[in-house]
């Protein structure tokens, strides 16, 4: 008449919490990681768009949006991975330290670099159609005034256009977050992935993904509610 | 490069163990994505109206439950529905239908934001205009508000279910035998070229993806044309 | 109230898996599900041929089958997904290299053990040759496996990286990304003589345990247990088995293998 011993009511000891919260701090870190060299990426893609360049960068924006994450994954872990000499990938795999940095495990390197490029067109994406928002007389002002054109980038068109994609620039951080978790397939220990190791060890099924989920949730919408918070407090600031 | 272990796999690759079995590889991803785009774009219209037009306490629950599936990564709710409703309710469901139903779901969660946003964008003198008229609410919705504004959401649609399209390739965590899943058999077999494999896969859906993008902007363009 | 809800749901779903008789669903739908690998030779894999699993495991889910009067149909797994297939309802029974453990003996029960096997390594040649070696290295596993907890438990100094499946994890000691593996020995025998490039390879010199191997059931299904457990036997009596192993590590096979533990034999 009891439910099945792994829906039952035994929770989880504090060790395998505490595995889950080490899987957020690096769920947290890849993600704080790939979002700020997919912005800086993304801006460069965007920016590229009215150039010569066109066409390529639309071919290679194209490669990464129309291309499943998961499969962009396997392909740099397993596959790239396979083209590199011997020696790269000794040295790639071994510790090293950068005085008090250390170099990571090149699971969590493949996946940056996957993530970064797969995040980086889509971000292009957003920063574009704000580059498309500032009017066209704000170039011509700029120029006359006698700046280069990274010059108006940099100081006049990207700030506003920026500002102008704030929204789905946030969504497209959050969706960063959620696809960290596509990574447990190659072996980065994040949440989705410890979560799978607390189930191996517990087999409670239920109360591992139950709790996985809820710190998804956790970090996804008190990253949400910072990021709103922080455009309505810098709103205020502009008007006073 | 070696193109034989894609050619001698291609039949597998592209159909899966059909006929003699159940239809697999990109077919199947192609018919995942299609059902799940078509599903989640009628859930999204009606989650979407509803934020705009239902009573208070419903609009508040839906947009929690809305809210909710949006902040939840796609594996984990492919995981839920797959392992843990069954237990639940005691129905078992196909793990191809759980997958498209599990996508459906968190795209129309995201679509339904883009239909309430739409609708909100209407000037408010076609409303007026529309009930000075006569019409109800519902009325103007359907005759006035609706029509051009899924039309200037296209472009919002066709981008879910290019990624709809794309994540059908989760269902790999749970066994579905869709295009990745029997590419990442194929790479087990043969162990030695997960390149060719990875990267043929990878354009297999470049192409999908692309076809859809390129039949949506199709479907927006249409009417003007008639 | 909503966790009152969830409560009676629970209750709701422990009813019926208690109440209901597994056996006699599987015979009025006259089909047996059975979660089995799919990339895991010889044990299931998936046949370059027919493009249908079959392995040892298949072969004996087959007479279980055929002594039920029912249809096989196979749910490919990999480790990790094989007790969650069981206990949503998705699979009958697991016949997928599944090794007792008391642990697991709490969600799921077991059959009698029909194959035993030990874990291993699979490494560079010459690179590992004893086990107080393995301090320090990292060791490729699957998610979801008994060796996966006896590396976490035993060797805390080993890192440890899982993997979906034993292919993937060696194609991660290929590319370098790993010193090692670790399965069973019987299945890394298998592993490594399909690989292409297994003159690079080696099955390091030691065993860290003894395992066996059983089929998996949903708890307190008494009757289809009773069944699958004489099924074994008779399989041993009639020299079924015998046959089953000398077709899959017989020594006509790619990694032959000594048989060194018959169904039924003490454990």
């Amino acid at each position: 008449m009891s439910p099945p011993a792994w829906l039952g009511y035994d929770w989880l000891a504090p060790r395998f919490i505490g595995w889950m919260l080490e899987g957020v701090v690096q769920t947290a870190w890849l993600s704080l990681l790939v979002c700020v060299a997919a912005s800086v990426l993304g801006i460069v893609l965007a920016a590229l768009q009215p150039s010569r360049l066109r066409w390529p960068v639309n071919g290679w924006l194209a490669a990464h949006r129309y291309t499943p994450l998961l499969v962009q994954l396997l392909l740099w872990y397993f596959g790239v991975a396979s083209l590199l000499p011997e020696g790269a990938m000794l040295w790639l795999n071994a510790p090293h330290a950068f005085g008090p940095l250390t170099w990571p495990s090149f699971e969590f390197l493949a996946a940056f670099i996957a993530l970064t490029l797969y995040s980086s067109a889509f971000i292009a994406g957003e920063v574009e159609a704000g580059l498309r928002g500032v009017p066209a007389g704000q170039y011509a002002a700029a120029h006359a005034l006698g700046m280069r054109p990274w010059q108006v980038l940099r100081h006049i068109v990207l700030p506003q256009a920026l500002r102008l994609v704030y929204r789905p620039l946030l969504g497209q951080y959050l969706a960063v977050i959620k696809n960290t978790s596509l990574t447990m397939a190659i072996g980065v220990a994040e949440l989705s992935y410890r979560s799978r190791q607390v189930e191996t060890e517990t087999l409670l099924t239920f109360q591992a993904f139950a709790v996985a989920t809820l710190l998804y949730l956790l970090l996804v919408l008190g990253t949400q509610l910072a990021g709103v918070r922080l455009q309505t407090a810098q709103r205020g600031y502009g008007d006073a | 490069m070696h193109s034989e272990v894609i050619t001698a796999n291609l039949d597998y690759l592209l159909l899966g163990s059909w006929p003699q079995g159940q239809l697999g590889g990109m077919a199947l991803t192609l018919l995942m994505g299609l059902a799940a785009a078509a599903l989640a774009s009628v859930l999204g219209i009606a989650a979407g109206v509803g934020l705009v037009m239902g009573r208070p306490a419903w609009r508040r629950l839906l947009g929690v439950a809305c809210g909710t599936l949006r902040a939840i990564p796609v594996v984990m709710l492919i995981f839920w529905c797959y392992f843990l409703l069954p237990v639940l309710f005691g129905v078992d469901v196909p793990g191809t239908l759980t997958v498209i139903a599990a996508l459906a779901l968190i795209g129309g969660a995201f679509l339904a934001q883009t239909v309430q946003a739409g609708i909100d964008a209407a000037p408010a003198g076609q409303w007026q205009a529309g009930l000075a008229l006569g019409f109800t609410r519902w009325q103007v919705l359907r005759w006035l508000i609706l029509p051009p504004a899924l039309r200037m959401m296209l472009p919002s649609f066709v981008n879910q279910w290019v990624s709809l399209l794309k994540d059908t390739s989760l269902a790999y965590v749970v066994g579905v035998a869709e295009l990745t899943f029997v590419a990442a058999q194929v790479n087990n077999r043969e162990q030695v070229y997960p390149l060719e494999v990875f990267a043929f896969i990878a354009l297999c859906y470049l192409l999908l993806c692309s076809l859809l993008a390129w039949a949506g902007r199709r479907l927006g363009r249409s009417p003007q044309q008639a | 109230m909503k966790s009152k809800l969830i409560l009676a749901l629970l209750l709701a779903a422990g009813a019926n898996s208690a109440f209901a008789d597994r056996i006699d669903d599987i015979k009025k739908d006259g089909v047996l599900r059975v979660a089995a690998f799919d990339s895991n030779p010889p044990f299931g894999f998936l046949d370059a041929q027919t493009r249908q699993i079959n392995g040892l495991d298949v072969d004996v889910a087959r007479h279980i089958a055929s002594k039920l009067g029912v249809k096989l149909e196979l749910v490919p797994t990999n480790p990790a997904n094989r007790i969650p297939l069981l206990v949503s309802g998705k699979a009958d029974l697991i016949a997928a290299n599944f090794t007792v453990t008391p642990d697991r003996a709490k969600q799921v029960d077991f059959s009698l053990p029909y194959f035993a096997s030990g874990q291993q390594f699979i490494a560079r040649k010459g690179s590992l040759q004893k086990p107080d070696q393995l301090a320090g290295l990292r060791v490729g596993a699957d998610k979801g496996t008994t060796q996966e907890i006896t590396l976490r438990d035993k060797y805390p100094a080993t890192k440890v990286v899982s993997y979906d499946d034993t292919p993937l994890a060696f194609a991660a000691l290929r590319n370098g990304n790993v010193n090692a593996i670790t399965q069973d020995g019987s299945k890394l025998a298998a592993l490594l003589a399909n690989a292409p490039d297994k003159d690079k390879f080696e099955i390091a010199p030691f065993t860290l345990t003894r395992e066996y191997q059983a089929i998996g059931l949903p708890k307190g299904e008494a009757r289809l247990q009773k069944l699958v457990n004489d099924v074994l036997l008779s399989l041993e009596k009639n020299g079924e088995a015998q046959k089953i192993y000398d077709r899959w590590f017989g020594p006509s096979t790619k990694a032959p293998l000594p048989r060194d533990f018959k169904i039924g034999d003490k454990v």
